[in-house]
């Protein structure tokens, strides 16, 4: 099927269950990405989560979709909690020094999260020890300020990470449901077929037993 | 000072004194403005053919009529809330970087440039002064492009969580 995808880029992606006809993704939104995501990853993520499910059903294939798009938003609030840090660090740095009042913000807060990749160019390089120096900071005090600074954001996207393992033990518990509910058809199912058997086997016993 | 920043002060200054759309396709716009991920309203399912194709395989697992009506529309409630969470994440507020990075100090004589046709007063000039600086201060709480979509997408938390609990009691009491 089709996966339409953030840029509005198809993709062919295969589907993860056997009987596409009885699938329910096509009814429903797929998730989406961002353009610096892997979609190879995002479907190998639910194909990894839905082997480890005996022959799930087109419900469980739907909610298994559901909890690998609750994983992938751990992911991206787990980045973000990193580039907040880095957005308070700039803010920090670009206030205590002398570049607070003029253009230079967007272009240190660059420089910074380069430098901190190790990507940094030598004029980055500069322009972030200047700033450092201008500062009065080691980077190790600058990243404890800015964690102080940032402690409201943090916070937020803490709460966020948190819904999202609430949400995935929520689809958990649904997924069992569904699996506890095939099992016990089938296991009924085969109590009938043994008491049915039984029966006939008693029955013949008994017609056995009659005189002729 | 540069005449960027002057003109934009002007432009800002003369978009105080607006009183808002006057044709009425210009007020219709302006009613959606605060408008942000529409999930509050109440959605139709029922109507959509998404819905009747989910019930129908759903059916077929075995599950009451109720439950599949339930689950088709708690599947596709949660999917709105998710896609309206994506929505929001990606489209934060935009860092208005003029007035984020302006120096008010220096301002002033521009203020009083701008206001004095109308004779103003130094009072006026102070005001003026007084209402961009509290602007600023807003603007640089709310931080950079990561601390907005964080702090927006915090707002959907409760839709999250109503969706999904919503979702998982129609499957398990199915």
């Amino acid at each position: 099927m089709l996966y339409t995808i953030h840029l509005n880029i198809d993709v062919d992606v295969a589907m993860p269950v056997e009987d596409k006809s009885k699938s329910l993704l096509p009814f429903l939104s797929t998730p989406n990405l961002l353009p610096n995501e892997s979609k190879a990853e995002f479907q190998s993520g639910l194909q990894s989560l839905l082997s480890e499910l005996d022959n799930p059903s087109p419900l469980a294939v739907a909610l298994v979709s559901q909890l690998n798009e609750c994983l992938w938003w751990i992911r991206r609030h787990t980045v973000d909690k990193e580039l907040l840090l880095h957005e308070a660090m700039a803010r920090l740095l670009s206030k205590a020094g002398s570049n607070w009042m003029g253009s230079d913000n967007s272009k240190l807060s660059v420089a910074l999260e380069h430098y901190l990749d190790g990507s940094a160019d030598e004029d980055e390089v500069a322009l972030v020890e200047q700033a450092l120096t201008e500062a009065n900071l080691t980077l190790s005090d600058l990243r404890a300020r800015a964690f102080k600074d940032a402690a409201r954001h943090i916070k937020m996207v803490d709460d966020l990470i948190h819904r999202q393992h609430q949400t995935m033990r929520h689809l958990q518990r649904s997924i069992d449901s569904i699996d506890y509910k095939s099992r016990l058809i089938k296991r009924m199912d085969l109590e009938l077929a043994a008491l049915e058997s039984k029966q006939s086997a008693k029955g013949a016993l008994t017609l056995d037993d009659k005189p002729s | 000072m540069t005449i960027n920043h002057r003109r934009n002060l002007a432009n800002r200054c003369n978009a105080l004194k607006s009183t808002g759309p006057r044709s009425a396709s210009g007020k219709r716009a302006s009613s959606q403005n605060s408008r942000k991920h529409g999930l509050n309203s109440a959605p139709d399912f029922e109507s959509s053919p998404k819905y009747q194709a989910l019930v129908e395989l759903i059916a077929e697992e075995g599950f009451s009529a109720f439950a599949c009506a339930d689950i088709a529309a708690g599947l596709l409630n949660y999917r709105r809330v998710m896609d309206a969470y994506y929505d929001t994440y990606t489209s934060p507020e935009p860092v208005d970087e003029f007035l984020r990075d302006a120096n008010m100090k220096t301002s002033n004589p521009i203020f009083s440039e701008l206001l004095s046709p109308s004779g103003s007063e130094p009072q006026d000039v102070r005001e003026m002064a007084s209402f961009f600086a509290d602007m600023q201060r807003q603007e640089r709480r709310k931080g950079g492009p990561v601390s907005r979509r964080s702090a927006d997408t915090h707002k959907l938390i409760r839709y999250q969580r109503n969706g999904i609990a919503r979702l998982s009691r129609a499957v398990r009491q199915g």
